[in-house]
């Protein structure tokens, strides 16, 4: 029998057989929907040659932001040391690509995607990232009560340097009933060999239901005061409604995606100009608000 | 006689256009109060981004656009910073105002939430 000779690094590369795929499980369930959609996308990502992993975010320990600023203003040094963040940030950083699955209980994704959000100071700005794709899966009970999903995963692949490429949401409520829906396994088994293709491809193309804002495909918009303007929550793009013939259209001006608080210019001027600067502004008021925040050590101890 | 004088601090990327000194004059000209501008640039080009280090900077010191009005007449120049957040909307930050007098700084806070274009 013929021995079996190792496969080069750079063959392996461009079969894919080196791309490594991280699912993060942001429901407490073992074995719940979630659990099982993700599973059953990494079996789709596997088919690809992908290497993968999972991760339920409730097995490990993702403390509150504690709000120090020290990440900011000391340069990536997080105070909270003693969790197990700092875990889950190099697990996302070995990978190529990640697939988010959370369930949606009331109108957003669980506390614990939230919690992983504001941890993100550490990560800081885009700049620099190597870019990767993302995807997301979201079960949800009832239709009508998923408002805040997508901006929410946004917002977190975002601060992590990923690309959403594609996001489904599915409609199933016990325990493991997902698995009676061929349709929403297939369409899970489907998203995962996609993200697999288009690392390997390198092209993160978004796929997935184009939405109304051109830059994270959210339907959310925010009309402001003016009630002229609209805008994207999520990204800060702005544009303007129109009805013709009964439909609402949504236009947002080529600049719009300039405007994107994604974009990584305009992510570096956030920290660059409205975070770290507060240092200076905190210091020379040092002493007023030692004053003025005395009455308030003692009032209502705890 | 009460005298308003604000400053407001724009950072990159905040002002929705240009600012023109053509256009401050002539919001000058048709609210009837002072504007000075000036802009303050310590950006420099690295890996194809204009980038400044500002975390141990003098907010006054960093790369800025200063618009300051000030009048004595508190209804003109309220009208002004409304014109103003209109045009490029209102300044961000919590130290935007930063060399403002206490009566003016008041007016253009209070009108931020209203007209502040956020």
């Amino acid at each position: 029998m013929k021995p079996c000779t190792p496969t080069p690094p750079q063959i392996m590369e461009r079969r894919g057989l080196n791309m490594k795929i991280l699912a993060l499980n942001g429901s407490f369930r073992k074995n719940g929907n979630t659990e099982i959609l993700l599973k059953q996308a990494l079996m789709g990502a596997e088919t690809e040659g992908a290497k993968v992993e999972i991760l339920r975010l409730t097995d490990y320990r993702i403390g509150p932001c504690r709000g120090c600023a020290l990440c900011l203003f000391r340069e990536n040094v997080c105070q909270v040391q003693d969790d197990d963040v700092r875990f889950i940030f190099s697990k996302v950083d070995e990978c190529d690509g990640m697939i988010l699955g959370a369930p949606c209980y009331f109108l957003e994704l669980t506390a614990v995607v939230k919690q992983l959000i504001d941890r993100c100071w550490i990560l800081g700005h885009k700049i620099g990232k190597v870019e990767k794709p993302a995807t997301v899966i979201v079960p949800y009970a009832t239709r009508g009560w998923i408002p805040y999903v997508s901006f929410q995963s946004t917002l977190l692949l975002n601060l992590m340097g990923l690309t959403k490429i594609n996001e489904i949401t599915i409609c199933t409520q016990g325990i493991s009933e997902v698995v009676l829906d061929q349709e929403a396994m297939d369409l899970a088994y489907d998203l995962g060999k996609e993200i697999a293709l288009a690392i390997r491809a390198k092209d993160f193309t978004y796929h997935g239901d184009l939405g109304i804002c051109p830059s994270c495909h959210d339907r959310l918009v925010r009309i402001l005061q003016d009630n002229e303007t609209i805008e994207c929550p999520t990204c800060g793009v702005r544009g303007n409604l129109s009805v013709k013939d009964g439909k609402i259209s949504a236009q947002f001006e080529g600049k719009a995606w300039a405007q994107s608080r994604f974009r990584p210019d305009v992510q570096y001027n956030h920290f660059t100009y409205h975070i770290a600067p507060s240092k200076d502004y905190f210091l020379r008021t040092k002493e007023e608000r030692k004053i003025k925040t005395e009455k308030y050590k003692e009032y209502l101890k705890t | 006689m009460t005298m308003y004088f604000a400053k407001l601090r724009y950072y990159p990327g905040d002002p929705l256009e240009e600012i023109r000194e053509s256009d401050l004059k002539s919001f000058e000209k048709e609210y009837r109060v002072k504007i000075s501008y000036e802009k303050i640039e310590n950006r420099e080009t690295k890996d194809g981004l204009l980038m400044e280090r500002t975390l141990d900077k003098r907010i006054e010191d960093i790369s800025q656009e200063v618009i300051a009005l000030s009048s004595d007449q508190e209804d003109t120049f309220s009208k002004c910073i409304i014109a103003l957040y209109k045009k490029y909307r209102s300044p961000r930050t919590p130290y935007s105002l930063m060399g403002s007098n206490d009566a003016g700084q008041k007016i253009a806070k209070k009108l931020m939430n209203r007209h502040g274009g956020w």
